[in-house]
C-alpha cells in the first residue's frame, strides 16, 4: 500500500523538459515528451483505472484495465504502455471502455475474497477503488471452481505478512523487488490462472533472498503484502514528513500516524535522497522508540556503585550544573567538556558546542565523527577546500565507472546501494577495493570488473599504485589538473607517484593486489569518461586515514574526475547526521562551517553574537579527553547521544578513564554502556519526538518533524538549553528554527538555510547562500572551493599494527544490514531475527590450522585484550585476515582493538588489529566481568528510588 | 526428505551441464533456457535442489530461476513416471469426449494432470493433438498411441503400459 | 598525560611530513590541532629527556618552533 497521501501517476515521470500537446477527453494539455498516455492523463487530473501500473515502476501492461481509445488507432491500447505523440486524441471514458473494464474487474474479483470490511487495506485498497471506479456491482463467475481463496498466509517476516488469497498477480511486488530494491527475491510461480507470487523457490519470506526492504509491500495495491503494524493498529489518519534517524543516506519518510501512534513509515516518493525507497531499518525498525527499556525520568547518583535516584528535571539539571561548577572551581575550566551526537539534530549539536565554548569557556567539544569520518574532513578540506563529499547521490546515475573503496553499501547504505546497483545493471563498470569479498563483488545481476583484495592497512600503497599506472601510462587529464590545481604541486605529485617504489610489482608485494589487476583497474578508472569514487570507513579508520582521503582526491583531480555529475569523491557517511554534527562546529579546533579557531575574524563574529570571549586554542579530542581524565586534568563530561564505551577502541582504557571522572552526564534513550559509568542521566528524545534538521552524506539538509510529545517531557535541545541556563550562560530559544536562524547568521555556507527554505524546497544541499540560493548538488564546478586544488604527496607508511608470531592474523571490522552501529536501537527491534550476535569470519585455511569449526566458540586476542565469540568459516575473507562487527556489547569487539589512530585526526585504526584466534569453550575474563558489571548496573537501575519533589 | 548427498551430486551434475552449455554460447545472457533444457534432458527433470547452484553460476537469484522453471510447461521439477500417459485435449478429441477419458484416467491413477503415481510408474499429462484425429479420442501411453479410447477402457490400457522398475 | 601516547601521535604526524622534510608542517599541525596541555607536555618531555622516542623530524619541529607551540607564550 502506498502512502495514504500519495498521488499515483501510473508510470514514472520522463526525464525531459520538452513537452508535446495532446488532447485527452476533449481537453488540450501539454505534457512531457515520452510520457505514457496514463501519466499524461493523471498529471492533468484524469485518472484512468489501473492495477498493474504504479509510478515507481516501469509500465508492464498486464492487467488490461487501463484501456483507452485513441483516434485513428484500432482497438483499445493500454494507456500505461502507450507513449503520447503530438496531436494525439485520447478518450479515457466510453461505454465500450466501461464494459471492457468491468469485464476485467469481474475476473479479478471472482477470485478475491469479499471481506473488505475486515481487510487491513480497507479504504486504501486499489482493487476496491477500481471496482468502484469501473462500477462493478455483481460478479457473474461465482466462487466455486478453482481459486486461491484458502491459500495460507506467510507471516515469517517480523514486519509484514503475505496473504496470497488477496493477490491479483499484478506482479508489482516482483518488479519492485527488481527495479526499486535490486534484490530479485520474488517471482511469479507458474503461469496463467494458476500463477501465484513466490519468494525464493516458494519459500517463507524469511528463508528467501528477501532483505526486508519493504518495497514490495509499498507497491502492492491490495492487502496481500501488508505491514503487520497496520493489522495491529488499523489505518492511519494523517502523515508527517520526516527523515530517517539511522544512516547517512537520509531517507525521507511519511510517517503515517493515528493520533500519536505511528502506524507505519512509508518512504517519501518526493524524498530527494531516496526517491521513495528505504531499507529494513528506516521503514520497520522504529519500535525502539516505544521500547520498555527507555528511560523517561532523569536519574542521578553520587557514585557509579550507588543505585540511581529518579528525580525531577529541575533537580537533575540543578544537580548537574552544581557538579560542573564545583569541578570548574576546583580544577579550572579546562577540566570540563562535551560531546555532540551524530544521531541528534543539527540544532542540538550546535547547542552543545555552544554550551561548551560559551558556557564552559573552553573548546573541549568533540563528536562521534572523531571515530569515523574525521579524516574525510581533514583530507578533503586540505585538497579541495571543503570537508564534505562532492556529489549528490543522483550523480551516480551519470557515472560510467564506479570505484568503491572500503565501503559496503548493500549493508551500510542500502538505499544508495539500490540506486548504484540500478546504474550498474544499466552498464556502469565497477571496481572494488576491499580486503573482504563484499556483496557487490558478485551479487545477482552485478559483478565487479576488478576486485582489489588488499591486505588491511595498505590502502595508501594501492592508491599510489593506481596513480603510478595512470601517470606513467599518460592517462592523466593534464589540461584539467594544470588549470584547476597548482601546477608545481601537480608536477611534484606526478614525480612522486611515478617512482619505482609504487610500480604495480612493488605494490603487489606491499598489498597483495596482483599487479595486472591494479593496472587494469587504473586504466578503467582513468578511461571513465565519468569515474566516481565512493568510500567508507575502510578508508578513514586507519593510521593513514587522512592520507588515503588525500590520495583519492589527488587521483580524481589528476584524471579530471571532479566538478560535474557522474564523478567525484564521495564519503558514504555512517550516521544520519554525522555530516551535520561536523558542520555545526563540533570539533575542538573549529567553529561551524569548518572555520579554524585561530581565525580572529570568525571568532569575533561569534563573540559578538554570543556575548562571550572564545578561547582561541583548540580543545581536547575524544581520545585526548580519556588520556586527560586518566592523568587527572579532565573531570566532567556532558555526553549527548553517544556510546563510546562500546563504540570506541580499547574498551579497558576507556572504562578506566570513565571511572576517573567526577561527573559524567549521559543524555540518551537507554541506559547504554557509557551510561553505566554515569552520575547523571538525562533521558533523550527520539527523532519522532522533536523538530529539527539532519544533514545527510550528500550535504542535504532535511526536516525532522515532531509526531508525538517527548516521552520524558523534554526534547534534547531543551535539556541542553536548561543546562546552559543553570550553568549561568543564558539561552532562550523558543523553537529549533530559531537555532537554525542563528547558525545561518554565523555560517557563510548556511546563510540561505532556514526551516522555511527547507519546507519550500523539500530539502537543500549546502552551500546555500546568496550565490546558490537553492543549494549546491555538485561541488567544485568550474573551480575548487579553496581556489587551486592542492596535490599533496602521500607516502605509504606501514602501520605499527603488524601481524607477528604471537598475533599472526589481522582483524578488520564492519557492519551488517539489519543492525545499526552499537545496536542500541536495532537490538531493541525484531531486526534481531537477522543478526543476534557478532560473529568472527575466518578463512577455511586459517580455521583448519587452528582446529576451528564453523559455529564454534573462539577467543579473539590482541595485545590489548581478548574476547570470545562464534566463528563462521568462509571464503569471503582472505587467508590471514579475520572480520567481525561491533553491534553487540557482550561480544566486545572493541576490547581487542588498539589505540592506534589516524596521524592527522586521531580517528582510531579499527580496521587493522593484529590478533590470534583459538578455539575455546567459555567466555573471556573480560566478558565475565562485563556480565557481572552489567548485571550490577541493571540492578542499580531497577532499585532506583523515586525522590521526585 | 531431501537427501543432502544426492542433492550435492545432482547440483554438481547440473553445474557441469551448465558449464558445458555456457561454453557453446557466445553470450552468457540468455543462457538460462538452454541450460535448463540440457539439465532436463540429462536428468529427466530439473530437481528443485539444483536451482540454487544454477542461479549462483549465472549470477541470478534462485527466485528468478524458479520462476522460469515453473513458467514453462516443458520443465518439470519431479522426474516423470516410468511411463507417461498423454491424454489428448485438442479440438477433435475434445469433441469426441476426451474430457471423460481424462477423468477416467485421473480416477484410475489417483493423480491429476502433471501428477506422478506414488510408485513412480505413471505420470499423467495432457497433450494437444497427437496427429491421430481420425481416431479420436486419442491417448498415448509410453509412446504408443491408442485411438477411439473410451472412458471404460482407459484403465486397462494404462495397466498394459506399466513398465517395470 | 601519558607521554608515550603523545610521542606516538607526534611521530605519526612526523611520518606524513617526513618526505618533504617539512618540520614546519609538523609544528603547524600540532599547533592547529593539539590542546595546549598536550603541547606543553611534549615540550616538557623534549626539555627533560632531549626528546626520548621522538623521530628526528619531530624533534626538529619542536626545537625550531617550540615558541609557537608553547601556549604560555
Ligand atoms: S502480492 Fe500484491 S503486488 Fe504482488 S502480485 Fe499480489 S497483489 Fe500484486
Ligand atoms: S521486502 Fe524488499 S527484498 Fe524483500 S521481497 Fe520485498 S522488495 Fe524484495
Ligand atoms: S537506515 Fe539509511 S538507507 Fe535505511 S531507511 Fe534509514 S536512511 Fe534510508
Ligand atoms: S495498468 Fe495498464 S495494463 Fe495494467
Ligand atoms: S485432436 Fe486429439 S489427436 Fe488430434
Amino acid at each position: 500500500m502506498q502512502s495514504i497521501t500519495d498521488r499515483d501517476l501510473g508510470t514514472p515521470r520522463p526525464k525531459t523538459t520538452r513537452t508535446v500537446t495532446v488532447e485527452i477527453d476533449h481537453r488540450t494539455v501539454e505534457v512531457p515528451e515520452g510520457s505514457t498516455v496514463m501519466h499524461a492523463a493523471a498529471a492533468n487530473g484524469i485518472a484512468v483505472p489501473k492495477l498493474c501500473a504504479t509510478d515507481s515502476l516501469e509500465p508492464f501492461g498486464s492487467c488490461r484495465l487501463c484501456l483507452v481509445e485513441i483516434e485513428g488507432r484500432r482497438g483499445y491500447p493500454a494507456s500505461c504502455t502507450t507513449p503520447v505523440e503530438a496531436g494525439m486524441k485520447v478518450r479515457t471514458q466510453s461505454e465500450r471502455l466501461a464494459d471492457l473494464r468491468r469485464g476485467v474487474m469481474e475476473l479479478y474479483i471472482s477470485d478475491h475474497p469479499l471481506d473488505c470490511l475486515t481487510c487491513p487495506a480497507n479504504g486504501h485498497c486499489e482493487l476496491q477503488d477500481m471496482a468502484g471506479a469501473v462500477g462493478l456491482r455483481d460478479v457473474r463467475y461465482g466462487y466455486e471452481g478453482v481459486h486461491h481463496l484458502d491459500a495460507e498466509t506467510d507471516a515469517s517476516n517480523p514486519y509484514f505478512a503475505f496473504d496470497p488469497s488477496k493477490c491479483i498477480v499484478c506482479s508489482r511486488c516482483v518488479r519492485a523487488c527488481e527495479e526499486t530494491q535490486g534484490t530479485f527475491a520474488l517471482t511469479v510461480d507458474g503461469r496463467g490462472f494458476a500463477s501465484t507470487i513466490a519468494a525464493g523457490m516458494n519459500e517463507p519470506f524469511m528463508d528467501s533472498e528477501c532483505v526486508s526492504c519493504g518495497a514490495c509491500v509499498q507497491a502492492c495495491p491490495t492487502s496481500t503484502l501488508m505491514e503487520k503494524s497496520v493489522y495491529a493498529h488499523g489505518q492511519p489518519d494523517r502523515t508527517v514528513t520526516t527523515t530517517c534517524a539511522y544512516c547517512g543516506v537520509g531517507c525521507s519518510f511519511k510517517a503515517e500516524v493515528k493520533g500519536t501512534q505511528v502506524v507505519r513509515m512509508v518512504p517519501n516518493k518526493d524524498g530527494q535522497a531516496n526517491h521513495g525507497h528505504s531499507c529494513v531499518k528506516g521503514r520497520f525498525a522504529y519500535g525502539y522508540a516505544s521500547h520498555p527499556d527507555r528511560i523517561t525520568q532523569p536519574l542521578v547518583r553520587a557514585s557509579i556503585d550507588d543505585p540511581w535516584k529518579e528525580v525531577s528535571w529541575d533537580d537533575a539539571i540543578a544537580h548537574a550544573a552544581s557538579e560542573f561548577k564545583r569541578i570548574r572551581d576546583r580544577y579550572g575550566r579546562n577540566a570540563l567538556g562535551g560531546i555532540t551526537s551524530s544521531r541528534c539534530t543539527n540544532e542540538e549539536a550546535y547547542l552543545v558546542q555552544k554550551l561548551v565554548r560559551a558556557g564552559f569557556g573552553n573548546n573541549n567539544v568533540d563528536t562521534c565523527a572523531r571515530v569515523c569520518h574525521s579524516p574525510t574532513g581533514y583530507g578533503l578540506k586540505t585538497t579541495l577546500g571543503t570537508s564534505a563529499g562532492t556529489q549528490a547521490f543522483d550523480s551516480v546515475e551519470e557515472a560510467d565507472v564506479v570505484m568503491i573503496i572500503g565501503a559496503n553499501p548493500t549493508d551500510g547504505h542500502p538505499v544508495f546501494a539500490s540506486q548504484m546497483k540500478r546504474r550498474l545493471r544499466a552498464g556502469a563498470r565497477l571496481i572494488i577495493v576491499d580486503p573482504r569479498v563484499i556483496d557487490l563483488v558478485r551479487t545477482p545481476h552485478v559483478q565487479a570488473d576488478h576486485h582489489l583484495q588488499l591486505r588491511p592497512g595498505t590502502n595508501v600503497a594501492v592508491i599510489n599504485g593506481l596513480a603510478h599506472v595512470i601517470v606513467t601510462e599518460g592517462l592523466t587529464d593534464d589540461a584539467f589538473a594544470n588549470e584547476r590545481c597548482d601546477p608545481d604541486e601537480y608536477a611534484e605529485w606526478k614525480a612522486f607517484v611515478s617512482h619505482e617504489k609504487y610500480s604495480p610489482r612493488n605494490v603487489e608485494r606491499m598489498t597483495g593486489v596482483r599487479a595486472e589487476t591494479l593496472r587494469r583497474a587504473a586504466r578503467l578508472y582513468a578511461k571513465g569518461p565519468n569515474s566516481a569514487i565512493y568510500y567508507g570507513l575502510g578508508v578513514t579508520e586507519h593510521s593513514q586515514g587522512s592520507t588515503m582521503v588525500i590520495g583519492m582526491a589527488n587521483l580524481a583531480m589528476a584524471t579530471g574526475n571532479i566538478g560535474r555529475e557522474g564523478v567525484g569523491v564521495s564519503p558514504l557517511r555512517g550516521q544520519n547526521n554525522v555530516q551535520g554534527s561536523c558542520d555545526m562546529g563540533s570539533f575542538p579546533h573549529e567553529l561551524s562551517g569548518y572555520r579554524h579557531l585561530s581565525d580572529g575574524e570568525t571568532r569575533r563574529l561569534f563573540q559578538q553574537d554570543w556575548g562571550v570571549e572564545i578561547d582561541p586554542e583548540p580543545g581536547l579530542r575524544i581520545p585526548n579527553m580519556f588520556d586527560a581524565a586518566l592523568d587527572g586534568s579532565f573531570k566532567g563530561m556532558y555526553i549527548q547521544g553517544e556510546d563510546f564505551v562500546q563504540s570506541d577502541p580499547n574498551t579497558q582504557h576507556i572504562e578506566a578513564a570513565m571511572r576517573a571522572m567526577e561527573c559524567v552526564i549521559v543524555q540518551d534513550l537507554f541506559l547504554n554502556e557509557t551510561a553505566k559509568f554515569a552520575h547523571v542521566f538525562f533521558p533523550g528524545a527520539t527523532f519522532l519526538e522533536k523538530d529539527g534538521t539532519f544533514t545527510n552524506a550528500e550535504r542535504r539538509i532535511q526536516r525532522v518533524r515532531k509526531i508525538m510529545p517527548p516521552a520524558a517531557g523534554m526534547a534534547d535541545w531543551e535539556v541542553t538549553q536548561a543546562f546552559s541556563n543553570a550553568m549561568g550562560y543564558p539561552m532562550r530559544y523558543a523553537h529549533p528554527s530559531e537555532i537554525m536562524d542563528e547558525i545561518a547568521r554565523l555560517t557563510p555556507t548556511f546563510r540561505g538555510v532556514s526551516f522555511e527554505t527547507i519546507d519550500r524546497l523539500g530539502s537543500v544541499q549546502w552551500p546555500c547562500n546568496d550565490a546558490m540560493p537553492e543549494g549546491t548538488p555538485t561541488m567544485h564546478v568550474g573551480g575548487f572551493v579553496r581556489g587551486k586544488g592542492k596535490f599533496v604527496v602521500t607516502e605509504y607508511v606501514e602501520t605499527d599494527e603488524r601481524s607477528s608470531r604471537r598475533f599472526p592474523l589481522l582483524l578488520t571490522t564492519g557492519r551488517v544490514l539489519a543492525q545499526y552501529n552499537v545496536g542500541a536501537q536495532t537490538r531493541r527491534t525484531p531486526n534481531r531475527e537477522w543478526h543476534d550476535e557478532d560473529i568472527l569470519e575466518i578463512h577455511p585455511h586459517d580455521a583448519e590450522q587452528r582446529g576451528i569449526a564453523d559455529g564454534g566458540l573462539v577467543s579473539l586476542a590482541s595485545r590489548v585484550g581478548d574476547t570470545v565469540l562464534k566463528a563462521r568459516v568462509t571464503e569471503r575473507i582472505q587467508p590471514g585476515v579475520v572480520y567481525t562487527t561491533f553491534h553487540h556489547p557482550l561480544c566486545g569487539t572493541n576490547v581487542v582493538t588498539t589505540e592506534n589512530s589516524d596521524w592527522a585526526t586521531n580517528c582510531p585504526e579499527y580496521k587493522v588489529t593484529a590478533v590470534e584466534v583459538a578455539p575455546v569453550t567459555r567466555l573471556s575474563e573480560w566478558q565475565e566481568q562485563y556480565r557481572d558489571f552489567t548485571r550490577k548496573q541493571e540492578d542499580l537501575l531497577r532499585e532506583r528510588a523515586s525522590v521526585r519533589t | 526428505m531431501p537427501d543432502p548427498d544426492t542433492d550435492a551430486t545432482r547440483s554438481a551434475l547440473a553445474l557441469k551441464l551448465a558449464d558445458a552449455t555456457l561454453e557453446t554460447l557466445r553470450d552468457p545472457r540468455g543462457a538460462l533456457l538452454p541450460i535448463l533444457h540440457a539439465i532436463q534432458e540429462e536428468m529427466g527433470c530439473i530437481p528443485e535442489s539444483v536451482i540454487p547452484a544454477v542461479a549462483e553460476r549465472l549470477n541470478l537469484t534462485r527466485a528468478e530461476v524458479y520462476g522460469v522453471v515453473t513458467f514453462y510447461a516443458d520443465f518439470r521439477t519431479e522426474p516423470l513416471g516410468r511411463s507417461v500417459v498423454h491424454v489428448c485435449l485438442a479440438e477433435s478429441c475434445q469433441a469426441l469426449g476426451s474430457a471423460a477419458v481424462a477423468d477416467a484416467a485421473k480416477a484410475h491413477l489417483g493423480v491429476d494432470f502433471e501428477g506422478t503415481t506414488a510408485d513412480g510408474a505413471f505420470t499423467l499429462r495432457k497433450v494437444y493433438c497427437l496427429g491421430n484425429c481420425a481416431l479420436s479420442p486419442s491417448v498415448m501411453i509410453g509412446g504408443d498411441v491408442h485411438g477411439r479410447v473410451s472412458p471404460g477402457a482407459v484403465g486397462e490400457l494404462i495397466e498394459a503400459g506399466r513398465a517395470g522398475p | 598525560m601519558e607521554v608515550r601516547r603523545l610521542v606516538k601521535m607526534a611521530n605519526d604526524i612526523g611520518a606524513f611530513f617526513e618526505r618533504g622534510g617539512d618540520a614546519g608542517g609538523v609544528a603547524n599541525h600540532i599547533r592547529m590541532f593539539w590542546d595546549p596541555r598536550m603541547r606543553r607536555e611534549i615540550l616538557v618531555h623534549l626539555d627533560e629527556t632531549g626528546g626520548d622516542g621522538l623521530t628526528p623530524i619531530v624533534r626538529e619541529a619542536l626545537q625550531q618552533h617550540g615558541h609557537e607551540l608553547d601556549p604560555g607564550s
